[in-house]
């Protein structure tokens, strides 16, 4: 009983990290419709970043504004410098680029940060909370998580549905040249498209690095998580993705605690796989398929 | 959607293909011929690697990647002693140049390095190469060159069980059965109302622990619990063993591991005995990794590890009285990095110790074939910083023969047992009679 209950914590605060990784390929999804590869490591490098603020002294709110103001920025240039020139093309040519950014961007914080694990310092707590006479597998640092993820969640999903910037970015996404001629200053949505999207991939960087670990790998298995988590809730829906990390998050923990975790990945492929066959679209899509 | 354009893919494909099977057929050509040549060169005296006054080694660590902390400063260890025979003239006037090529702890890159040491290095030895997946990959690759391979920074029974089919590999560390073994008959005797639990290394570092901590304790344990390396979450695995009620945890786990179990511990709220085995147990390193993630809430430093139990077979930077560790410091003080000396260079070091010292046993004329006959024959003579003598025979390439278990306060081991021998299988653990314990290096610092 004791174990079941842990291993759903653990699970659940698992999810919602996944949960926040994937928001932010939704975000860029759908104000850019690029699949990006390069979510992880950028988050890695803005993680990398509030670590040496905080090494300097300051606090890990500081640490976590710098992350946060590197990422809108880190987004904002690249997509200006690096993903802009190749647009108009053909969609997989930005897509092959973000592949491209991941190599360059992991080689680069293994030269600028070092190569090895290094802690990363909590916010909060880090001993599981006390319930009656029991402990339970839930850190203060965990709740913040899971505040923080479903905080942006809600400010995606008003974003989108209820602004009129954020109809814009879904149109500018959607169908550029009708956009244009709608009065929608395309290049800018999509550059604010990714800023922001690097904004929250760099908040579930610094989340997931917490109490933990960091290393210029250490969002690589988050990555692939966080893809599956994505598709699960149809890339398209913020809550989809929150629902399909949560999903994600228990299974893969039940798996490692009860089966072993060396069937992780595969448990992970196995769940995309037989979602995928149900609902090709994903859990929570609502467009039907077009035809080309 | 964007339109189709479509330029005509150009039908050169097969074309290319074949032009490019044929180059890389004729460059591998060109490589097996100038093999050929090196190895006629070889003959006599003095063997690859090696001339009038230079012997060339190499050996592959994870400079980068996960696996770098800690280890990365075992090779700094070997270079700063291998400096200090140098300054002192070499062994039989010959100087050792020490290559040390980066794996990342990736198999991959442990073959091409591993050529590269020695087809194109043309190396006279491999000198602790580390780690059991990456070792593996190129372990009959240098049997089957004639390479030696000594002292493999790993404990995989691998290395020394199998004389005939690895004839040129030696270990060094104690392996991790006999390892297992000595833990678990502590247990055993000490701890017997305690209900054990493993946590284990999901790899042969795992299972071969395993295999000897079973000889022993077999019906105290409760609970294994395996975890994948690379994976950080071990929060499940630790929440299982929790729940089966186990209130001692044996680890056989990397130093990055120790430190992630005591975080997910801390979690839970699960307060058990921990005893970490040898390679994972180092205060320095883990408590550096603990003490900052909590900002000062998980007691920092050496300290972090108090109370746990593990064990010792070199001396250590804990005991800065230890003859040995005299040595080491003064080697460091004079031809180390910047930097403090650590227990991984301390290791690199004692490893270092070892292979001047097999280099000296096979004398003047040094061949390959000599040095392996020398260790196989000489090695009750090869006195070290070990604590128990290794076990090298014409049988068996398993390294150090024992090891004592300590309980580490403040950074440094307290021993609870004299020195413990066994080897693998079925023998029985004895206390060591060699005084091996209690010896000092020569004046020089350098083996005779």
């Amino acid at each position: 009983m004791q174990q079941l209950l842990n291993t759903s914590l653990v699970g659940l605060t698992l999810g919602f990290v996944y949960a926040a990784f994937a928001l932010a390929l939704v975000l860029v999804w759908r104000s850019t419709r690029v699949v990006n590869f390069a979510q992880a490591p950028m988050a890695m490098v803005t993680t990398f970043v509030a670590l040496v603020v905080i090494e300097g002294g300051a606090s890990w709110w500081l640490g976590l504004a710098a992350a946060l103001a590197s990422g809108l920025v880190l987004g904002a240039v690249l997509e200006r410098a690096v993903v802009r020139p190749v647009q108009g093309g053909s969609q997989i040519n930005a897509v092959i680029l973000t592949l491209g950014l991941f190599i360059v961007l992991h080689a680069l914080a293994a030269v600028v940060f070092g190569n090895r694990y290094r802690s990363f310092p909590a916010p909060f707590g880090i001993r599981g909370l006390e319930v009656g006479d029991r402990t339970v597998a839930l850190t203060p640092t965990g709740v913040f998580t899971i505040v923080a993820v479903l905080v942006v969640m809600a400010l995606l999903v008003a974003l989108f549905r209820f602004t009129d910037l954020g109809l814009r970015m879904r149109a500018a996404a959607f169908n550029r040249e009708v956009a244009r001629l709608l009065g929608v200053r395309v290049g800018r949505m999509l550059t604010l498209g990714w800023a922001l999207a690097s904004l929250v991939g760099s908040l579930a960087g610094v989340l997931i690095a917490s109490g933990s670990l960091v290393h210029p790998g250490f969002m690589d298995s988050v990555v692939v998580f966080g893809f599956v988590a994505a598709v699960l809730g149809g890339l398209d829906s913020p809550v989809g993705s929150v629902v399909g990390g949560l999903v994600l998050g228990l299974s893969l923990s039940f798996v490692s605690g009860y089966v072993g975790s060396q069937l992780v990945p595969l448990a992970a492929l196995l769940i995309l796989v037989l979602v995928l066959l149900v609902r090709p679209g994903g859990l929570f899509s609502t467009t039907t398929a077009r035809q080309v | 959607m964007t339109p189709r354009t479509g330029t005509p893919v150009p039908h050169r494909g097969p074309a290319t293909l074949a032009g490019l099977l044929a180059t890389a057929l004729l460059l591998a050509g060109c490589g097996a011929g100038g093999r050929e040549d090196d190895g006629e060169d070889g003959g006599g005296a003095s063997d690859t690697g090696v001339t009038a006054d230079t012997i060339t080694i190499g050996a592959h660590f994870p400079l980068t990647g996960v696996a770098a902390p800690g280890y990365s400063e075992i090779p700094t260890g070997a270079q700063a002693y291998f400096d200090y025979v140098n300054a002192n003239g070499g062994v039989h006037g010959r100087q050792i140049e020490y290559l040390v090529k980066d794996d990342g702890y990736n198999p991959t890159n442990t073959s091409k390095v591993t050529n590269e040491l020695v087809l194109q290095d043309e190396i006279f030895a491999m000198v602790g190469g580390l780690g059991t997946p990456t070792h593996s990959a190129v372990v009959d690759f240098l049997n089957g060159e004639g390479v030696p391979d000594l002292f493999v920074s790993s404990g995989s029974l691998m290395w020394g069980d199998d004389v005939a089919a690895r004839p040129m590999t030696f270990g060094w560390q104690p392996d991790y059965e006999i390892e297992g073994k000595i833990i678990g008959q502590y247990v055993a005797e000490n701890q017997p109302g305690a209900r054990v639990g493993l946590f284990l290394q999901d790899d042969d570092f795992g299972e071969d622990a395993e295999q000897g901590v079973r000889r022993y304790l077999d019906d105290q344990i409760v609970e294994v619990q395996r975890y994948t390396s690379g994976s950080t979450d071990v929060g499940p695995q630790i929440a299982a063993l929790q729940s089966a009620g186990v209130d001692l945890v044996l680890s056989f786990n990397t130093p990055s591991y120790t430190a992630l179990s005591q975080l997910v511990a801390l979690k839970l709220g699960y307060d058990p005995a921990w005893f970490y085995s040898n390679v994972g147990s180092d205060p320095g390193l883990v408590g550096a990794l603990l003490s900052q993630i909590s900002e000062g809430a998980v007691q920092g430093g050496t300290n972090a590890l108090d109370g746990v139990l593990t064990t010792e077979y070199i001396p250590g930077v804990d005991a800065p009285d230890d003859p040995w560790v005299q040595l080491w410091q003064k080697v460091w003080d004079e031809h180390g990095e910047k930097g403090e000396l650590t227990n991984y260079r301390v290791y690199g070091m004692s490893h270092a110790y070892a292979f001047v010292q097999a280099l000296q046993e096979a004398g003047e004329d040094l061949t390959r074939e000599g040095l392996v006959e020398a260790l196989e024959s000489d090695s009750q003579d090869l006195v070290g910083p070990q604590l128990a003598p290794f076990r090298f025979s014409a049988d068996s390439h398993m390294g150090i023969s024992g090891m004592r278990v300590v309980e580490l306060q403040g950074g440094v081991g307290e021993p609870l047992t004299p020195i413990l021998v066994s080897d693998i299988g079925d023998a029985e653990i004895t206390e060591d009679t060699s005084g091996q314990a209690e010896d000092a290096p020569p004046e020089s610092g350098i083996p005779d």
